[in-house]
């Protein structure tokens, strides 16, 4: 029998029985949005934390004591890293090290004419723009001569400018800052914008943010530093790059292997990715148990329908209907169900993803594949389930579905 | 010398229920030429509604051969005698059995688009074949919506859609009153006589067989009277 008279055959069912369809199809529906809406929102997800490591650089790696398996751990006058250390370190890995600062910040009142507010300022070295994406809008960042003239500069953040100078570019202006008790005037050199990020809002202090030349913000006349923040260059294998800097700098301050551990961004995002992917599988393969469910509700109701249809297929077969024509029939007839199903339960998953991206603030990526795939598989869903109902059908005796009342 | 449509030999058809054997059909012997014009009758239970559904091709005799126009339909598969069915096999049942939620068009068409018939060649000759039981103005309507008689003509416009060499009709009235009963068989008798065409009529009624030209009496499985239908032939003279 013709494929496109099936169709029309199968639709004309469907409609003939609107409300009992639309609730065999409600399995389907449920089952493809819950996977389709799921891996939305993990892919989203993904692609959102993605996007934040990114802003700090992937090749953005820590180097510090291993707190996290000694938390008791004396970090001597020794351990803690000075500028030797990296001067040194910046000799050794010449090539590969790309950026070094210790890490440095200080929290600072300040008041600005009848403004007074807190100041969190970064301590960095020349050149950190190009590393972690910046927008300067105004002016310029701290430069390396800023650094090696202990130049009481500062690049501020333009909420801040906009607060304390009452303007977007307060370049030239003077900020006091309270350094380890001291008040001295920093020269505002430029301004940056913060971009909106997923973690802006974790980390949100009340303070407003500012990155100054390390060397100006430091405490006395040496570093005394618990961490150092490094990029890697281009090209290099963070993982390896970083081991080898550890490795160097025990060698360097004398102390037992494994005293320092480096954490990079890559490794971070690495595992993260790893949780959330990890994750969103799992819950995917419960949604996915819902669409077995709806494959059977497909099956019960085609097999009422066989029952239902008895004579009918008597009389098809007496006219002439092969077994396999009538096979195809409800084959085709369970397939489209389960296919409309997909549709609709792709639309509502695409929907609620939407919406719940919308609600998060992240940017929403669907799959292509993945609405693909639910679709295929909602049809074979549909063609499983519907072959023992269909085979019911195409094997009945014509004697027999005719005398059926 | 018309040619034989219909050719049985030594059928039987023996049905197992548990451990007791029923012989529905006892060594039949039956041929049918073109043209003919047969009631078979019989009380329920002779054996009649076994011959009818070996003759339509929906049962296969135990024993014995069934030739269709000379081809053996005995040891057929289940498809083959689906095909045969198709071509070869006209049918018209008591309770009508039209698909249910489906136009008089439609039905009609059934036959044809299981024997491959393109689409507008199926319409064209559905729809000559109901202007010509007088159903012209009813291509759309369901089978809830026509009467019994309407229905039944229905029926008689899709056994004709493939042009069977035999049209077979179990207790065509039965379910009729007996206006549409007269108009039925007058269909029938229009069909045999000006179109030429094969029909064979299971009936127990006698009213239904006089129409016919020749009436086959089954008892017990066999066949205990074949003869011409004295009543027509008083009517030809």
């Amino acid at each position: 029998m013709l494929f496109l008279e099936n169709i029309k055959l199968a639709l004309n069912s469907i409609r003939s029985n609107k409300m009992r369809s639309f609730l065999t199809m409600l399995g389907i529906i449920i089952g493809i949005s819950s996977v389709i809406a799921i891996t939305s929102i993990g892919d989203s997800a993904k692609a959102t934390v993605s996007k934040e490591f990114e802003s700090f650089g992937k090749n953005n790696v820590m180097i510090y004591p291993n707190w996290r398996e000694n938390p008791d751990m004396i970090i001597g006058p020794n351990a803690a890293f000075s500028q030797e250390d990296i001067d040194a370190l910046s000799v050794r890995f010449e090539k590969e090290l790309a950026y070094i600062d210790p890490y440095l910040s200080i929290q600072s009142e300040t008041t600005v004419g009848r403004v007074k507010g807190n100041w969190s300022i970064q301590g960095v070295a020349g050149s950190f723009d190009e590393f972690k994406k910046m927008n300067i809008i105004h002016g310029r960042m701290i430069s390396n001569s800023d650094l090696k003239g202990k130049r009481d500069y500062i690049v501020i953040e333009k909420k801040g400018a906009e607060i304390f100078f009452n303007t977007e570019n307060p370049v030239g202006r003077i900020m006091n800052l309270n350094v380890n008790g001291n008040m001295r005037e920093f020269v505002i050199v430029g301004v940056y914008a913060e971009e909106k990020s997923l973690f802006s809002g974790l980390m949100s202090t009340s303070a407003y943010t500012a990155y100054s030349p390390y060397t100006s913000i430091q405490g006395g006349l040496e570093i005394n530093a618990s961490m150092l923040n490094i990029y890697i260059g281009d090209g290099y294998n963070i993982k390896q790059t970083s081991d080898a800097m550890v490795n160097y700098l025990e060698k360097i301050k004398g102390t037992e292997k494994g005293f320092y551990i480096s954490d990079s961004v890559e490794s971070q995002q690495g595992t993260v990715d790893q949780i959330l992917g990890t994750l969103s599988l799992a819950i995917g393969a419960i949604a996915g148990i819902s669409l077995v469910v709806g494959g059977i509700g497909i099956m019960n109701i085609m097999l009422v329908s066989v029952t239902e249809r008895t004579r009918e297929i008597g009389i098809r077969k007496a006219l002439g209907a092969r077994t396999k024509d009538i096979l195809i029939q409800f084959l085709i007839e369970s397939m489209i169900i389960s296919a409309i199903g997909g549709v609709i339960g792709t639309a509502l998953g695409s929907g609620i993803a939407v919406i719940g991206m919308s609600i998060a603030g992240a940017e929403l990526v669907i799959s292509p594949l993945v609405v693909l795939f639910a679709v295929l598989f909602s049809a074979m869903v549909g063609m499983f389930f519907g072959i023992y109902p269909a085979r019911k059908a195409a094997k009945l005796d014509p004697i027999e579905a005719l005398r059926y009342e | 010398m018309s040619k034989e449509i219909i050719r049985l030999e030594n059928i039987y058809k023996t049905y197992k229920n548990g451990t007791i054997n029923v012989e529905a059909l006892k060594d039949i012997n039956l041929t049918i030429k073109e043209g003919e014009f047969v009631a078979i009758m019989g009380v329920s239970g002779s054996g009649k509604s076994t011959l009818m559904n070996i003759l339509g091709c929906l049962d296969r005799p135990t024993g014995g051969n069934y030739y269709i126009e000379g081809v053996d339909v005995s040891e057929k598969t289940d498809d083959q005698l689906s095909q045969v069915r198709n071509k070869n096999v006209g049918f018209i049942f008591q309770s009508f059995n039209l698909i249910p939620r489906t136009t008089a068009l439609k039905n009609v068409e059934l036959p044809m688009v299981y024997a491959k018939i393109p689409k507008e060649e199926r319409q064209r000759r559905a729809m000559e074949l109901l202007n010509g039981v007088g159903l012209g103005d009813r291509y759309h309507h369901m089978p809830n919506e026509l009467s019994g008689g309407q229905n039944q003509r229905v029926a008689i416009a899709r056994a004709l859609t493939n042009k069977p060499p035999i049209i077979l009709a179990d207790e065509p009235t039965g379910n009729l009153d007996s206006k549409s009963s007269i108009e039925i068989m007058e269909i029938f008798r229009k069909l045999n006589k000006e179109d030429k065409n094969t029909v064979i009529i299971v009936t127990h009624e006698h009213d239904i067989a006089k129409y016919t030209d020749r009436i086959i009496t089954f008892f017990d499985g066999e066949i205990t009277s074949d003869k011409e239908n004295e009543n027509m032939k008083q009517e030809a003279l």
